[in-house]
């Protein structure tokens, strides 16, 4: 049977800021209705990594493919104009460690308001799904509520209901509970894990050992900018390969 | 006849200076507006020349008074055969110039702008012109109600300027009828209650959106 | 554009400084004075120039210096017309400063004078001494800022005959029939003034945040 191919290919990406290499030559594949993690001491370029593939950085060097279409490059190696690239970023979704809920709008207006003006969904569908996306984190009772009024965690609850209101095909989270207090850190992780089960493709930024070994399928372990180690849950905690990997073991057990 | 019934005969001329104040000043703030907005993005933009090019127009206009610039469009563009009329000049300049500021304005609260806000929006698929329309823009101008409000209040304050060359605006009213039937206090007084009213009610408007920001959690506290 | 017409500039360009800089020179004490009779809520007093300063941000310098030119002489006050532009200045820039000062008393840290409380001194006295010589730094960018403002606005005293830097450029168009020229050197001095005070005010405003609480 031939293999299908995978929602997201990272082909050798680089990427350096300041002449200091942050990303070295990372690859990766993510098939579809995997979760995979990344995890890694601060500094290990592990959020760079993230941000090369939805382009929020440009990566130096490297190709991200998207269901087997390249990301942020044309078929003759040309850039992508913003149009092209802000059209490709609407079949991946991504949640940011600070939320970035747009204060602007209501919990729900967060939710509709990509799918209405970048998709053109009609407005009663959109608010028809994102009332059903709020339900499915447990917010449905603040669709009228400002950001500013939610706690950190309600806040990032929102931002998962408004990434996923446009149907992505992968979902990436960058560190989605670094910035949360520790008893609202729960609540977010608890959503992340059905949202798995539920067979969503995810990659996911993290320092959450018990999410990474109960959640996903792959575990991959980055340091100073290069993947040290990748297996699956099981065998990266319980039998680490590498001396870099032990000793961050010891620091987060 | 009393000096007030003097200026009640001459209303009509009160009105029509008011008039022509009211819509100097509406049209250009709107026009300031909209080309700020429209200046910001590419204030900030990548290509080099586009930035300083604007940079320059912006500074330029922030260090020169509005008069001589008015000038500059009345007195120095037939020189090159283009021939405005007091009203166009007047409008042309308040709104070219203002708008100036408006960019300066919402560039500043732009840079204070979490650069989480863009990339959010540019996460789910904005970018260009919707992106500073849906997502940057409300938030720039919650941000800066007062201050934006404070440069409705120039734009009031300038179309004053413009009874120097000749424009028949709320003080060349007043002035006219004092010069004509020697009556001095009154029409000033009612021509400064008038700008006093208007410029109540841009704080007041400039309150309401205050407070929407603040519902919110914007406009810096 | 004549040798003549240069001298032209220059004296236009002189009596606008001239009258910007006593303007000045009385706006910002006297808008020191008020914002005080303002924070110290003087009964009667702070509610005119509460009234003061509303009337004096919204009222346009123009309208301001023709008021003052024609109406004065009927109170029997007969009065120059370099006289009207700079006391229609200086009302204009008192009221804006009156603002800017009361800003800086506001924002001053409220930690300071709790501690020169405890330490027994009186309003006067930690006012003059632990206030004042941090608040005048703290207003200083703005009080900067309403200076370019003022000589901005200071083309305003061209409507009562007065002939500065602006003014004198129709005077000259009239005499060489070239409008632009002086239109342009005007503008060009213009913008080097108030450059200067926009980089003094730039350059305040880091040296300030140094010392901000």
């Amino acid at each position: 049977m031939p293999e299908e191919v995978p929602v997201l290919q990272v082909d050798g990406i680089s990427k350096s800021f300041d002449g200091v290499e942050v990303v070295s030559n990372v690859s990766l594949k993510i098939h579809s209705g995997e979760t995979i993690s990344i995890l890694g001491p601060s500094g290990s370029g592990k959020s760079t990594l993230l941000r090369c593939i939805n382009w929020l950085e440009k990566p130096d060097r490297g190709d991200v493919y998207l269901a087997g279409k390249r990301v942020g490059r044309k078929e003759d190696d040309q850039l992508m104009s913003d149009h092209e690239l802000a059209s490709v970023r609407t079949q991946m979704g991504m949640v940011f460690q600070s939320f970035n809920l747009w204060p602007h709008f209501t919990v729900l207006q967060n939710v509709i308001e990509a799918p209405v003006h970048v998709l053109g969904v009609s407005k009663d569908d959109a608010v028809v799904r994102g009332e059903h996306l709020l339900e499915k984190v447990g917010l449905e009772a603040k669709r009228d509520a400002y950001p500013y009024s939610l706690s950190g965690g309600q806040k990032q609850r929102v931002a998962i209901a408004r990434a996923l209101a446009m149907s992505p095909t992968v979902m990436l989270f960058d560190e989605p509970t670094s910035a949360l207090d520790p008893e609202l850190v729960g609540e977010v992780l608890s959503v992340m894990r059905d949202l798995a089960a539920e067979g969503m493709t995810m990659v996911v930024v993290t320092h959450e050992m018990s999410f990474a070994r109960d959640v996903c399928q792959e575990v991959v372990f980055m340091d100073d900018g290069q993947v040290v180690e990748q297996s699956t849950p099981d065998k990266f905690f319980s039998n680490p390969q590498t001396d870099r990997a032990k000793r961050f073991l010891t620091r987060y057990e | 006849m009393t000096d007030w019934e003097i200026v009640l005969k001459e209303w009509p001329r009160l009105a029509s200076g008011f008039g022509t104040t009211l819509l100097l000043f509406g049209i250009s703030a709107v026009g300031a507006f909209l080309l700020g907005a429209l200046m910001v993005g590419p204030l900030r933009s990548r290509s080099k020349i586009v930035r300083i090019a604007l940079r320059s127009y912006v500074d330029g206009m922030r260090m020169l008074p509005f008069l001589i610039f008015v000038y500059l469009l009345f007195y120095g563009l037939p020189t090159f055969g283009v021939k405005l009329d007091a009203w166009t000049a007047g409008l042309l300049g308040l709104t070219v110039y203002h708008c100036a500021y408006v960019a300066e304005i919402l560039r500043g609260a732009w840079d204070q702008l979490p650069v989480g806000q863009t990339e959010s929006a540019q996460a789910h698929g904005y970018h260009g012109l919707r992106l500073i329309r849906r997502i940057v823009l409300p938030q720039l101008v919650l941000n800066t109600a007062p201050v934006l409000g404070n440069q409705l209040i120039y734009i009031l304050k300038d179309t004053s300027f413009l009874m120097i060359i000749t424009v028949q605006d709320l003080t060349y009213a007043a002035s006219s009828i004092q010069s004509m039937y020697f009556v001095p206090l009154e029409p000033f007084l009612i021509a400064m209650a008038l700008y006093w009213a208007i410029s109540l009610l841009i704080e007041g408007f400039v309150r309401v959106v205050h407070g929407t920001a603040k519902e919110r959690g914007l406009g810096h506290a | 554009m004549t040798a003549g017409g240069f001298q032209m500039l220059l004296d236009g360009a002189w009596t606008t400084i001239w009258i910007s800089l006593i303007a000045i020179v009385c706006g910002v004490p006297i808008g020191f004075g008020l914002s005080l009779i303002r924070v110290s809520r003087v009964p009667v007093l702070s509610q005119i120039v509460v009234l003061y300063v509303s009337l004096g941000r919204a009222t346009p310098l123009v309208t301001l210096a023709l008021f003052l030119f024609v109406t004065l002489p009927v109170f029997g006050i007969n009065i120059d017309k370099y006289t009207a532009g700079v006391v229609a200045l200086t009302l204009n820039t008192a009221s804006f400063n009156t603002e800017v000062w009361r800003s800086a008393y506001l924002a001053f840290p409220q930690s300071q004078i709790e501690a020169a409380r405890a330490t027994g001194m009186t309003r006067a006295l930690y006012f003059r001494r632990i206030m004042f010589p941090q608040m005048w730094f703290a207003a200083l960018p703005s009080l900067v800022n309403e200076m370019t403002l003022l000589i901005k606005a200071s083309p305003a005293i061209a409507v009562i005959g007065v002939v500065d830097l602006t003014r004198v450029t129709n005077r000259i168009a009239a005499q060489t029939y070239e409008p632009l020229p002086p239109i342009l050197i005007a503008g060009v001095m213009y913008i080097l003034f108030i450059g200067v005070l926009v980089r003094l005010q730039r350059h305040l405003e880091k040296r300030a945040e140094r010392y901000a609480p």
